[in-house]
């Protein structure tokens, strides 16, 4: 079996199904359009290679459960109902053990090259999902807090799952899909940049994340004064000195 | 034509103050999507049709309202600097008809969004008219061009008060020392 052959072989049937999603199902396959207003330093990223093999072996751990079950099930029909059954049964049984196996492991590479995330200097956007198509775009700004979640398995391929909450209740706790609310970064590798990222940008914003003016601020620390108002003040000062003493000396 | 995606936004930004009512496509796919529910197809059909009828969107300088409903009518008014997330969901029947929803959502307890703008095709574009008047969009040193306006006529307003007083005592002064 040429190993490399079967590589393009598999290559060439997934980028003909993309084809397929592309033009009669309307999947897009370029990353997410990039909020305006950036600085230019925005950059768009799918989850890390380690997310892709964290869920593949996931996949393969319950796929050997379900087909041990299957096959199990399959040697009880042979010994029971005897060999011409468990013959008969055989084909049909076989195409439920490897069909549903094979669109699945089709999909997990959809859904791994369908996740995309879009950060800027300003705000974020995810996308996932391939026949339901989800965008999500948050503004740092409105960001409350930012958690990193990281399961032993996902450890061990060296990835991680940022969370980025805002404001607002509902979300569950279920720390996968972007929800309301929430905003899932799932399977980055460079979990702790990203987070000390975000961070950054929620720490130099000093308002409460709900809807308050982002400006006001600067105009406390700038004084609601400005050098001309000081001038005019101290032109009224020095008049109503000046009154003062004329006052004095008449008296 | 049926992808969002593929309407440029840069050489035609979308003012959506223009938009007050959805697209007529909006009804062929609540067609199609209560024709999928076979014997139910009126049941699915009529509140949707009648959602159609009556929706209404006013978007204007500081929000947005979206109201509708025959019987029960329901109407919903959010301002854009309270916008905590937008989602932008396309399912495949969407996409086929170049149609998308919006989902806005402010910092309300609610799970779902409290708006879902539907029926406008140019929904990337809508989704960017609101971002661009979400906070943080702009940054922290730019100004939105509203308060810019608003801030020096103020203090300009202030100046002149403590001009007019400098004056008024310099009269005094004035008039105290000409006087005996």
């Amino acid at each position: 079996m040429n190993a490399g052959a079967t590589d393009k072989a598999a290559a060439w049937i997934y980028n003909g199904l993309w084809g397929v999603l592309v033009e009669w199902f309307r999947v897009p396959r370029a990353a997410p359009e990039t909020p305006a207003g950036h600085d230019g330093t925005a950059h768009s990223f799918n989850p890390a290679p380690g997310y892709l093999r964290y869920v593949k072996l996931s996949f393969w751990i319950i796929l050997v459960i379900i087909d041990l079950a299957l096959l199990a099930a399959w040697l009880v029909i042979f010994s029971e109902a005897g060999a011409v059954w468990a013959l008969a049964l055989a084909i049909p049984w076989l195409v439920i053990m490897i069909v549903p196996d094979v669109i699945a492991y089709i999909g997990i590479h959809l859904r791994y090259d369908t996740m995309w995330y879009v950060l800027t200097d300003k705000s974020m956007r995810l996308r996932r999902g391939v026949m339901l198509v989800r965008e999500t775009t948050i503004t740092y700004e409105n960001v409350q807090n930012v958690s990193v979640r990281q399961g032993p398995l996902q450890r061990y391929f060296g990835i991680a799952n940022v969370v980025v909450e805002t404001a607002g209740g509902g979300g569950g706790e279920s720390g996968t899909g972007s929800s309301s609310h929430t905003g899932v970064l799932e399977g980055v590798s460079n979990a702790s940049e990203l987070r000390d990222l975000i961070m950054t940008r929620v720490r130099q914003s000093r308002s409460a994340g709900l809807g308050d003016d982002d400006h006001r601020h600067r105009q406390e620390e700038r004084g609601a004064f400005g050098a001309e108002h000081l001038d005019a003040l101290r032109a009224i000062r020095d008049e109503a000195r000046a009154l003062a003493e004329r006052g004095n000396a008449r008296s | 034509m049926g992808n969002p995606q593929a309407n440029p936004t840069e050489a035609e930004p979308l003012d959506a103050r223009a938009i007050t009512r959805p697209e007529p496509v909006l009804l062929t796919y609540y067609t199609v999507v209560s024709a999928l529910a076979l014997v139910f197809f009126p049941f699915v059909f009529l509140p949707q049709y009648f959602k159609y009828k009556t929706l209404r969107y006013r978007f204007d300088d500081e929000g947005v309202s979206m109201a509708w409903g025959l019987l029960f009518r329901r109407e919903t008014n959010l301002t854009y600097r309270r916008i905590q997330d937008i989602h932008l969901t396309r399912g495949l029947i969407q996409r086929w008809l170049g149609l998308a929803t919006l989902g806005i959502q402010t910092a309300s307890g609610s799970s779902s969004a409290e708006m879902e703008i539907v029926g406008i095709t140019r929904a990337a574009d809508l989704r960017d008219f609101l971002y661009e008047r979400m906070r943080g969009a702009k940054g922290l040193n730019e100004a939105p061009p509203a308060e810019a306006g608003s801030e020096p006529s103020e203090t300009d307003e202030a100046l002149a008060l403590l001009h007019e007083i400098r004056d008024e005592l310099r009269a005094i002064r004035e008039r105290a020392g000409n006087g005996p």
